[in-house]
C-alpha cells in the first residue's frame, strides 16, 4: 500500500476581508467583527493506492482536486483524517520552484533539484541528462534573468522530470516550450508516468484518463462521487 | 535507523564529551575553581595624618568570599624619605589573622601600592573583619600617612557613601569622618570547580544512559527524538548546502567588491563608531577598538540573522505553496548563511585583536561556545519573527525598531557600568548581554568566565531557542493558509 487517506477533511476559514494587520485585527475583534466563513474543500474522502497503480481524479473547477494533491503531498495539513505515505513523493505541481533569476542554469538545477528533495549524488549523476534534455546548450551557465521564458520551463521541466520517484503526483501533463519540445516532454511525461512508479494523476482530459489510469476517482464539491474502474467512471461522469 | 550507525554515532558522542571536558578543564583552569574579587577604592579627600609609634590607626572592612589574599592601600610620605616600617594586621575581634610589613623607604609619595598578605586570611561568615596598622619605630617627622575619603567615583558624579562612625577610621579608637582608601583581593571558593570531575562524571553517566536507552529503543524499531533529528539532518543536509550557498551567492552577486564586503562592513562600522566614541563622547574602556568590534559582530550577526529569517516563510511562499520541505528550514537556512558571514567577519576582528596588541591566549578555544549561543539566541529569535510575520505583516516594521531598541540595550559602544545599579536586573535579562560578555572576557582579558557566567549564557540562549520553537511549531501548519 503506498498511499492510505482515511476520511481526509480540508476546511478553509475565510474572513471577508483577511485582516493582516495588528491593528486591524484588534480593532476588528473590539468590535466583534471578525467573522469567519467555513469552506470545506474536501469532506471525509478515503482511498487507497496500491504500489504501481495510477489514480486519475476528475471532478469539475473547484472540485477539491489540488487541494487533494497538496494533502497527499504534505504541503496542506488536513483539517480532519488522515494520510499515509510510504516513499518519496515528487509532486509536480507547478515547475520551476524555487528558481532564482540571479544564479545560472547550472547552478538552478542543483537549488531546484534540492528543492524537489532529489539526493545529491542522484543530480550529480544525471546533470548531464538535464542539461540535454533542455537543450539549452550554452546558456546553461548564463543567469537564469537573461532567459526567455520558454527556456526557464524547458530547464524546469526537466529537471521535474528526471524522477525516479515512488511516488509521482502530477497536476496535468505538462507540456511546455515549442511544438517539438511540447512533443518531446509530453512524451517524457507518458513514460515516467507508465514507467511502473505509483501515480496520482489530476486531468481534466478524459482521453487522456482512460488512456492512463486504473482507477479513477471523482470529486464533486469536494466529496467522493464515485471511485472505481476507469471505464465506468468516465462514463458517469460524462453521462451527467 | 541503521543499527550500526546509531552505535558509531553514540561511540563518538562519548568520546568528544570526555575530550571536551578534558580541554575545558585544561582551558578553565583556576576560574573554574576560583573567583577573585576586588572591592572599589574611595576617592581620597585627604591623609590620616602622620601615623608614628603611638598611633593605631584600625578600620573594619567589609569583604565577600573566603579568604583575604591582599590589599591596596593608597599612601603619601609628605614628600620626603621616612624610615622604619609600617605593620599591617587583618583581625577578627582581637585575633590577628594575617600580618605583612611595609618598609616605608620603599613607599613612592601620593600612590597606592598592593600588600599580598602571608599566608591569606579567612573571612567569617558576615564578611566583616578589622584592617589595624600600626608603625612601631616611626617618630613625627618622619612618618607616613595613608589617604581616607567618604565617596566614591560613579558614572557621572562623586556619591556619598554615608558612612556610619563604625565605618570610619578610627584613630587610636577616635572616629574620624572617613574610612581610609582601601581595596580588598579575596578570592571565592567555587563549588562547580572543587567538584568538577564529579559533574563531570555524572554527566557522562547521563550520556552514556542514554545512549543505552537511544539504541534499545533502536532496536526496537521505536522512534526517538534525536535520532530522529539526525534522520532529518542527512536529508535535508543537501538541501540546506543549497540554500545556504544560494544566499551567499546572490547576496554580493552583482557587487564589484563582492565578499569583501563581510569584511569591510564590519570595519568600517567600527571605524566610524570608533571615532565617534572615542573623540566626541569620550569613553575609558580599556582597548575599545576591539571592545567596540567584538560587540558590533556580535550584533549584527543578531540582527542580520533575524531580519533575514524574519522573511524566510513569507518569501518563500511559493515554495511552500508548491513542494513539502520541512518549514523550519527556511529560517535554518538564513540564519546558517548569516552565520557564514559571522564567520568571515571574525577574521578582521583577530586582526584588530594582533594589530592591537592583545594577547593571544589559550581562552580562545571557549570562544565557539559562545558563538553557539549567539546562534541558538538569534534562530530562536528569527523563528519566532518568521510566524509572527505569517499573521501579522507589521512585524517588520516593528521589528526594525524593535531591533534598534535591543542595541542600544546591549553594551555595544558604551561599558556596562553606566546603567544604573537599580535597572542592572532588567538589563541583564537581554541574552546578548551574557554572550557579548561572555566572547569579550574570553577575548580581551584572555581568561575563562566564572563558571555562573556559563549558566546564565546557557540559560539565556536555551530560553528564546526553545520560545522561537515552540511557537514555530504550534503555528507552521497554518502557514500556508496565510501567505
Amino acid at each position: 500500500m503506498m498511499i492510505q487517506a482515511e476520511n481526509i477533511s480540508m476546511c478553509y476559514r475565510m474572513t471577508y476581508d483577511r485582516v493582516q494587520s495588528m491593528k486591524e485585527y484588534l480593532v476588528q475583534l473590539v468590535k466583534g467583527k471578525i467573522k469567519y466563513e467555513e469552506f470545506w474543500a474536501l469532506r471525509n474522502v478515503s482511498f487507497e493506492v496500491d504500489k504501481g497503480e495510477v489514480l486519475g481524479i476528475i471532478g469539475h473547477n473547484g472540485a477539491g482536486k489540488s487541494t487533494l494533491l497538496k494533502v497527499i503531498s504534505g504541503i496542506l495539513k488536513p483539517t480532519g483524517g488522515q494520510v499515509a505515505v510510504n516513499g518519496t513523493v515528487v509532486p509536480m505541481l507547478e515547475l520551476g520552484s524555487g528558481f532564482d533569476a540571479d544564479l545560472s542554469g547550472r547552478e538552478n538545477v542543483f537549488l531546484n533539484g534540492a528543492i524537489l528533495g532529489y539526493p545529491e549524488d542522484f543530480l550529480k549523476a544525471k546533470y548531464e541528462e538535464i542539461a540535454a534534455f533542455s537543450e539549452l546548450g550554452q546558456f546553461i551557465d548564463v543567469p537564469l534573468r537573461n532567459y526567455s521564458s520558454g527556456m526557464v520551463m524547458r530547464l524546469a521541466f526537466s529537471i521535474a522530470t528526471v524522477v525516479d520517484p515512488d511516488i509521482l503526483i502530477v497536476d496535468e501533463i505538462l507540456s511546455v516550450g515549442d511544438a517539438p519540445f511540447q512533443e518531446k516532454s509530453k512524451k517524457r511525461m507518458l513514460e515516467l508516468m507508465g514507467g511502473g512508479t505509483t501515480v496520482l494523476f489530476v486531468s481534466h482530459s478524459l482521453g487522456q484518463i482512460r488512456e492512463m489510469c486504473d482507477r479513477v476517482l471523482w470529486l464533486d464539491h469536494g466529496e467522493m462521487k464515485m471511485l472505481g474502474e476507469t471505464k465506468a467512471v468516465c462514463d458517469a461522469y460524462e453521462g451527467e | 535507523m541503521n543499527e550500526k550507525k546509531v552505535k558509531r554515532g553514540c561511540a563518538i558522542a562519548l568520546a568528544a564529551y570526555i575530550l571536551l571536558a578534558a580541554v575545558f578543564n585544561w582551558v578553565c583552569g583556576d576560574q573554574l575553581r576560583f573567583r577573585d574579587e576586588q572591592t572599589d577604592m574611595l576617592s581620597a579627600s585627604g591623609v590620616i595624618g602622620e601615623i608614628t609609634s603611638d598611633t593605631v590607626v584600625t578600620q573594619r572592612i567589609q569583604v565577600d568570599g573566603d579568604r583575604l589574599l591582599g590589599l591596596t592601600l593608597y599612601g603619601a610620605t609628605y614628600a620626603r624619605q621616612n624610615t622604619g616600617w609600617l605593620c599591617v594586621e587583618i583581625c577578627l575581634g582581637e585575633q590577628v589573622l594575617a600580618t605583612r610589613n611595609v618598609d616605608v623607604s620603599t613607599m613612592a609619595d601620593n600612590s597606592a601600592f598592593y600588600l599580598g598578605l602571608e599566608g591569606p586570611a579567612d573571612i567569617p561568615e558576615d564578611g566583616s573583619l578589622i584592617l589595624r596598622i600600626t608603625a612601631p619605630e616611626s617618630v613625627p617627622g618622619n612618618a607616613v600617612t595613608l589617604y581616607s575619603g567618604r565617596t566614591m567615583a560613579a558614572a557621572h558624579a562623586e556619591v556619598d557613601m554615608s558612612l556610619t562612625e563604625e565605618e570610619c577610621v578610627h584613630i587610636n579608637g577616635v572616629a574620624l569622618d572617613t574610612a581610609l582608601c582601601t581595596q580588598l583581593l579575596s578570592r571565592e571558593d567555587l563549588w562547580f570547580g572543587q567538584y568538577y570531575w564529579y559533574v563531570a562524571a555524572a554527566g557522562l553517566l547521563v550520556l552514556a544512559i542514554y545512549c543505552l536507552v537511544l539504541m534499545l529503543r533502536n532496536k526496537a524499531g521505536k522512534r526517538s527524538l534525536v535520532l530522529n533529528m539526525f534522520a532529518a539532518f542527512t536529508r535535508y543536509r543537501y538541501l540546506m548546502k543549497q540554500l545556504v550557498a544560494r544566499d551567499f551567492k546572490t547576496k554580493y552577486k552583482r557587487s564589484v567588491l563582492g565578499v569583501l564586503w563581510s569584511f569591510l562592513n564590519p570595519l568600517l562600522t567600527m571605524v566610524v563608531q570608533y571615532i565617534v566614541f572615542s573623540t566626541l563622547f569620550r569613553s575609558d574602556i580599556p582597548n575599545f577598538a576591539l571592545y567596540l568590534l567584538t560587540g558590533i559582530v556580535c550584533f549584527n550577526f543578531f540582527s542580520e540573522a533575524t531580519t533575514m529569517a524574519l522573511g524566510s516563510i513569507v518569501n518563500n511562499a511559493p515554495l511552500i505553496t508548491k513542494v513539502y520541505v520541512p518549514k523550519y528550514i527556511y529560517p535554518l537556512t538564513r540564519v546558517m548563511s548569516s552565520a557564514v558571514n559571522f564567520l568571515l567577519a571574525l577574521i578582521p576582528l583577530f586582526a584588530v585583536m594582533l594589530i592591537t596588541g592583545t594577547p593571544v591566549r589559550v581562552s580562545i578555544l571557549l570562544m565557539p561556545a559562545g558563538l553557539l549561543c549567539l546562534f541558538a539566541v538569534s534562530l530562536g529569535i528569527g523563528m519566532l519573527l518568521a510566524s509572527a510575520m505569517v499573521f501579522f505583516r507589521d512585524t517588520q516594521f516593528l521589528w526594525g525598531v524593535v531591533s534598534m531598541l535591543w542595541m542600544y540595550a546591549t553594551p555595544i559602544f558604551y561599558p556596562e557600568s553606566i546603567i544604573p545599579a537599580s535597572f542592572m536586573t532588567l538589563y541583564k535579562c537581554n541574552p546578548l548581554y551574557h554572550i557579548i560578555r561572555f566572547i569579550r572576557i574570553v577575548l580581551m582579558d584572555g581568561i575563562s568566565p566564572e563558571p555562573k557566567a556559563y549558566a546564565l549564557m546557557a540559560i539565556a540562549s536555551f530560553v528564546p531557542l526553545a520560545l522561537g520553537v515552540l511557537v514555530f511549531k504550534r503555528t507552521q501548519d497554518r502557514f500556508v493558509l496565510h501567505i
